[in-house]
């Protein structure tokens, strides 16, 4: 569902208002540690660790090298075991390697070349997302503990998908979005995050997206569509910071006729869905004075960011009208 | 406060009672008007020659005077009128109209702020500000339109919601607990264009009244001011018209007898151009082809005198602010929306005898307000309002010399739609429940006395009963704590869901030291059911009224003021310092994080978080009332300060009106005949915005954290506007054609050109401040940079205004 666009625009539309560079005075306060992690139904934890930093701190590698944790312990409860998560780091990884790290975390591929990047996961196959499972994520690292639960909820599977043109130019047949018919259950309190990405190849021979992207906006809740029916749609994501033609062209949030599109529909917790909402709309309302200031609200105990149990569902439709 | 009452209500009854068993006096009683016009005058002083003790006329003109039987002389004197002197025998109750010349002499028009001859070293008030609109037009003005609510901001106490706006903030109080009357309809939304331009129309406004503080006892249901707003009545004598030409809207206003010297009319109407002028501007493929916006405004007044017993008045407002916008693409979002007032008032004065007064008001409230949005299938309608009927009886008695009573009642019947919100994709509509509407009876009773107690001292002491009852019918959710509705608890038709009774005393007084200065204080704590909830930290049409439930406790505010006022130069200068403490209970913010879009299948106070606030601060004024060069002055030290516990991890933050120093400047100078002059200068401390201090990433993308609430105070503000006027000459020569001789009379047909300069040292002001992120983080080239918006720079504008 797309955001409609802020007031903002309705005064830029009235009032022809100045701009200038400003330097702002901010406190400098402690930094605290993020998480971003998950654990899919079938695959094993992915997380990441970093620290925050000041609002205008430099943006060298060195100081973006500083904001990821590369020393920490994390284990991860299931219930019945308490598994020791294995750390893989990208200052150790093959050029192959690298490659595989980047398509499968979508952290650019450069990034990963020059900052030790670290992630945790289980490597062995003893510790896999399951349905109806809570898991307990405890890390140390930096002097602190920090820790979290999440329960990868019931799989709920979309009806079908297909391929609409969106018009946005008349006469144009070429772009379009996928659409999607979702048969609520009739008990409230589902959310669901959807992820896409084109299997097909681009103009450079490889396939356009490498990883599962979620547009910002990607979550939604049943609070008003209940045990409905419904027909919807979610624009198509693009990597954060994209440089990529498509994403800075018409084609920018759309799909192409022809594009091959894998879609991953998953079930998140309400702590979950509240998470990603309230991200997606700190992302997009920096600075914007017609929305009140609002962190985005985790589920970590000590620190910041997410720990999410996903129930992934995965389907695939050829973009023709 | 049960204890002040208690102490409160006996002294009230024993001084009545005391002095109801005085002396044997006759009352002379009767109106001040314009002879010109025929409009009554509001504040005009009639007073006794040799005691120089007398009274002032109220909002219908009606004054009363209790003397001793005997010979007196009586004067009526009011700014910019003739003195009119009369000298009677009393022997029996008697009747005056005083209809008031204006003086001859030019000067009147430039007395900016028309003093009305109240003297503020006299009353009992504290805190109240008239303001005569007719004298504000050679003020400067944003685009040339003059606006009421901006003079406003220029006295001290009051502060501005910052550029351009019209949002008014009074000692620490948030816009909602300001009560806007017009004719005593509320006004819910004042504002046009986001708070750009108010919604009054200065050609049919006679007068305006701010009490800041010591509100009186009549006065109820907000707990910050009152700004309380005369119509026009029309003229009596003759046709008349006026209107102007400005750079984006122009005016319309016809006023006359229906029955000369019995019943008058007067209609005024306002409406902006932009769109219309902007149209040929814009490509029809462009990104703003099909978009628009425009506001207009329609004011009516009739009234009718009966006898010199009776007198009908009905008045109405109504205006629309209506913005489309059309994108160029047929996937492109598409709005319309629309928002308004519409206000109706029907009076009627009946005088029971010389000393007994009433005034009956019955008066209809409407604010709506609609986006409705479509993008390809999806269509989104946000829609919210407020209903109020209401019937008031105010009373004014003036049982002796030494008082002056005012006791009545007021009932309103209050329908809100709090933030409803229907989604449909396609043919499928979304549920989404909320309560269509929600219903509350309020009611208050009310008695003060305005009295005496000696020579030097004299007190305003009233109470104040008020009761605010939620009823049915209404659907309760019952929460689980996720916050998901696990029942409804239904409300049957007029049964009462919540329901809150609370006494509201009002006092102060006032010491006379010498014939030009006085000291006065006062405490009054007041009650305030509806409460405005807003998204933004501006004020939008999408704030929503909302009334107090069993969640929602009504909000109290309460207020200690103390003062000391001087008078130099027989009143030529007037000099006031003042200092306040404020503090509020109950107040509601929405808490971090809330959409609009989550009022749906809930209750509509799930989102709101409950807090307390204060503020304090001293309030200086030098003003200079009449001469070539006159104006004022007006210095505010004060601290706003609020505290929520689930707001800022429950620690004390600025408010977003707090301004430690508010300084502002008017003056207007009149050289000669046909030009003046205007200037306004203001600085103000920067407002207190909420910035982001730390930065991380998720999946990439940059995230703001947020620590402390209105921790960043943004540059300054402080600007100079600059006006002048050419009018053109008032009186023409005339030749009789069989005598020959030439002689000079007036015009009838005048007309002026108003040049402005606004913001004239094209001062950057802030106006909001954003992080534009620019880069890869990857590329070592990403970069965040703050931005600073300032709305207007340098702004001439020119007005061509007439009058016949």
């Amino acid at each position: 569902m797309k955001r409609l666009i802020p007031p903002a625009l309705l005064m830029t539309v009235l009032l022809t208002a100045c701009e200038k560079d400003i330097t702002v005075d901010l406190p400098t306060t402690e930094p605290r540690l993020v998480v971003e992690g998950t654990i899919e139904t079938g695959q094993p934890p992915f997380i990441l660790l970093t620290r925050t930093q000041s609002y205008f701190a430099p943006t060298s590698v060195q100081s973006l090298s500083d904001i990821y944790v590369t020393d920490g312990v994390m284990t991860i409860f299931d219930g019945v075991t308490t598994h020791t998560l294995d750390k893989l780091c990208s200052g150790s990884l093959t050029e192959e390697q690298l490659q595989l790290a980047a398509e499968a975390t979508g952290i650019d591929i450069n990034l990963l070349r020059q900052v030790n990047i670290c992630a945790w996961t289980k490597l062995d196959g003893t510790l896999l997302g399951e349905v109806g499972r809570t898991y307990r994520l405890d890390i140390q690292a930096d002097g602190k503990s920090i820790s979290s639960t999440t329960t990868i909820p019931s799989v709920i599977a979309l009806d079908s998908l297909w391929f609409k043109l969106a018009e946005q130019d008349p006469g144009d047949d070429s772009l379009g979005l996928v659409w999607a018919r979702l048969a609520d259950p009739d008990t409230l309190g589902n959310a669901y995050r959807w992820f896409a990405k084109r299997l097909n190849a681009g103009p450079d021979g490889q396939p356009k997206d490498d990883p599962f992207i979620a547009p910002l906006f990607s979550v939604f809740e049943d609070k008003f569509v209940n045990g409905l029916t419904f027909d919807f749609n979610f624009v198509r994501g693009s990597q954060a910071f994209s440089s990529a033609d498509d994403d800075n062209n018409a084609e920018s949030g759309l799909f192409k006729r022809g594009d091959t599109v894998a879609v991953k529909f998953v079930s998140l917790g309400n702590k979950e869905f509240e998470f990603y909402n309230s991200f997606a709309n700190n992302v997009a309302s920096a600075g914007d004075l017609f929305s009140n200031p609002a962190n985005a609200v985790g589920n970590i105990e000590g620190g910041l960011g997410i720990w999410a149990g996903y129930a992934a569902s995965l389907d695939t439709v050829i973009c023709v009208p | 406060m049960v204890r002040c009452v208690r102490i409160l209500l006996p002294l009230l009854g024993l001084l009545l009672g005391l002095s109801l068993a005085a002396q044997t006096s006759f009352s002379v009683s009767g109106y001040v008007k314009d002879a010109a016009t025929g409009e009554t005058l509001i504040g005009a002083n009639v007073y006794i020659k040799e005691t120089m003790k007398g009274s002032s006329s109220n909002t219908f003109g009606y004054f009363v005077l209790n003397l001793s039987p005997g010979p007196h002389t009586i004067v009526m004197s009011f700014v910019g009128y003739e003195d009119d002197v009369r000298t009677i025998d009393l022997k029996e109750d008697i009747k005056l109209t005083f209809e008031a010349r204006t003086k001859a002499i030019v000067a009147k028009e430039f007395e900016v702020l028309g003093e009305k001859g109240k003297d503020n070293t006299e009353n009992t008030q504290m805190g109240t500000i008239d303001v005569d609109v007719q004298k504000l037009s050679t003020l400067p003005a944003l685009f040339g339109e003059v606006d009421i609510l901006k003079t406003i901001q220029f006295l001290p106490g009051v502060k501005s919601n910052g550029e351009g706006n019209s949002g008014f903030y009074v000692r620490g109080g948030g816009p909602d607990q300001n009560l806007i009357l017009l004719d005593d309809a509320t006004v819910y939304n004042a504002s046009h264009l986001f708070g750009f331009f108010s919604v009054f129309n200065a050609d049919a406004v006679k007068n305006i009244e701010l009490i800041k503080g010591g509100m009186p006892a009549n006065y109820g249901g907000r707990i910050s001011s009152v700004l309380d707003i005369t119509m026009k009545e029309g003229n009596e004598k003759q046709i008349h018209g006026q209107g102007g030409i400005g750079l984006i809207a122009s005016r319309l206003t016809l006023e006359g007898p229906l029955v000369k010297d019995k019943a008058s009319f007067i209609v005024s109407g306002r409406r902006t151009y932009v769109d219309v002028l902007a149209k040929p501007f814009i490509k029809p493929g462009s990104a703003f082809g099909g978009s628009g916006y425009y506001f207009y405004d329609l004011n009516a007044k009739a009234n009718y005198r009966l006898s010199d017993k009776d007198r009908f008045y009905l008045s109405g407002y109504f205006g629309r602010d209506v913005f489309n916008f059309v994108g160029s693409d047929p996937g492109d979002p598409k709005f319309r929306i629309p928002w308004g007032n519409s206000t109706l008032a029907a009076r009627w004065n009946h005088v029971f005898g010389p000393k007994l007064f009433l005034n009956t008001t019955a008066t209809y409230s409407d604010y709506k307000f609609l986006f409705d949005a479509t993008q390809d299938q999806f269509s989104f309608k946000l829609f919210s309002g407020i209903r109020d009927v209401g019937l008031k009886v105010d009373l004014s008695h003036y049982p002796t010399a030494r008082h002056s009573l005012k006791y009545g009642g007021q009932y309103i019947f209050h329908n809100y739609t709090t933030s409803t919100v229907t989604v449909a994709s396609g043919d499928t509509e979304f549920d989404i429940a909320t309560p269509p509407k929600l219903y509350a009876h309020e009611t208050a009773l009310y008695a003060m006395d305005d009295f005496d107690l000696t020579d030097d001292l004299r007190i305003n002491a009233g109470v104040r009963l008020s009761t605010f009852t939620h009823v049915g019918p209404y659907d309760r959710y019952i929460l689980d704590e996720n916050g998901r509705s696990t029942g409804v608890t239904n409300f049957k038709n007029g049964e009462k869901v919540a329901g809150y009774a609370r006494l509201e005393p009002r006092f102060s007084l006032r010491y006379r030291i010498d014939k030009n200065s006085s000291v006065k204080a006062s405490f009054n704590q007041g009650q305030q059911y509806v409460h405005l909830a807003t998204f933004s930290s501006v004020a939008l049409p999408t704030d929503v009224w909302i009334p107090s439930s069993s969640n929602v406790k009504p909000q109290v505010g309460t207020q200690y003021a103390a003062g000391y006022y001087r008078d130099f130069k027989d009143h030529l200068f007037e000099t006031s310092v003042e200092g306040y403490y404020k503090d509020f209970q109950n107040l509601i913010e929405y808490a971090e994080g809330a959409q609009p879009q989550n009022n749906g299948n809930t209750n509509y106070d799930a989102q709101l978080v409950y807090g307390t606030g204060y503020s304090y601060g001293a309030e200086f004024f030098v003003k200079k009332r009449t001469g070539k060069l006159n104006g004022w002055f007006g210095y505010t030290w004060s601290k706003t300060m609020r505290q929520f516990p689930d707001i800022n991890q429950g620690r004390e933050f600025a408010s977003r009106w707090d301004r430690r120093h508010d300084l502002s400047l008017v003056l207007a100078y009149e050289p000669g005949k046909r030009w003046s002059f205007g200037a306004t200068f203001v600085y103000a401390t920067g407002q207190a915005v909420t910035l982001p201090v730390n930065r991380y990433f998720i999946e990439g993308r940059l995230v703001s954290e947020f620590t402390d609430r209105n921790g960043y105070r943004m540059a300054a503000f402080h600007r100079l506007d600059l006006a002048a006027t050419l009018s053109n000459k008032t009186t023409k020569t005339k030749k009789d054609k069989a005598t020959g001789d030439v002689t000079t009379v007036q015009k009838r047909w005048r007309s002026s050109w108003t040049f402005g300069v606004y913001n004239a040292y094209n001062r950057m002001n802030p106006y909001f401040i954003f992080f534009d992120a620019a880069g890869n983080p990857a590329d070592g080239d990403f970069q965040v940079l703050a931005k600073q918006v300032s709305l207007f720079s340098v702004l001439p504008s020119v007005t061509w205004n007439f009058k016949f």
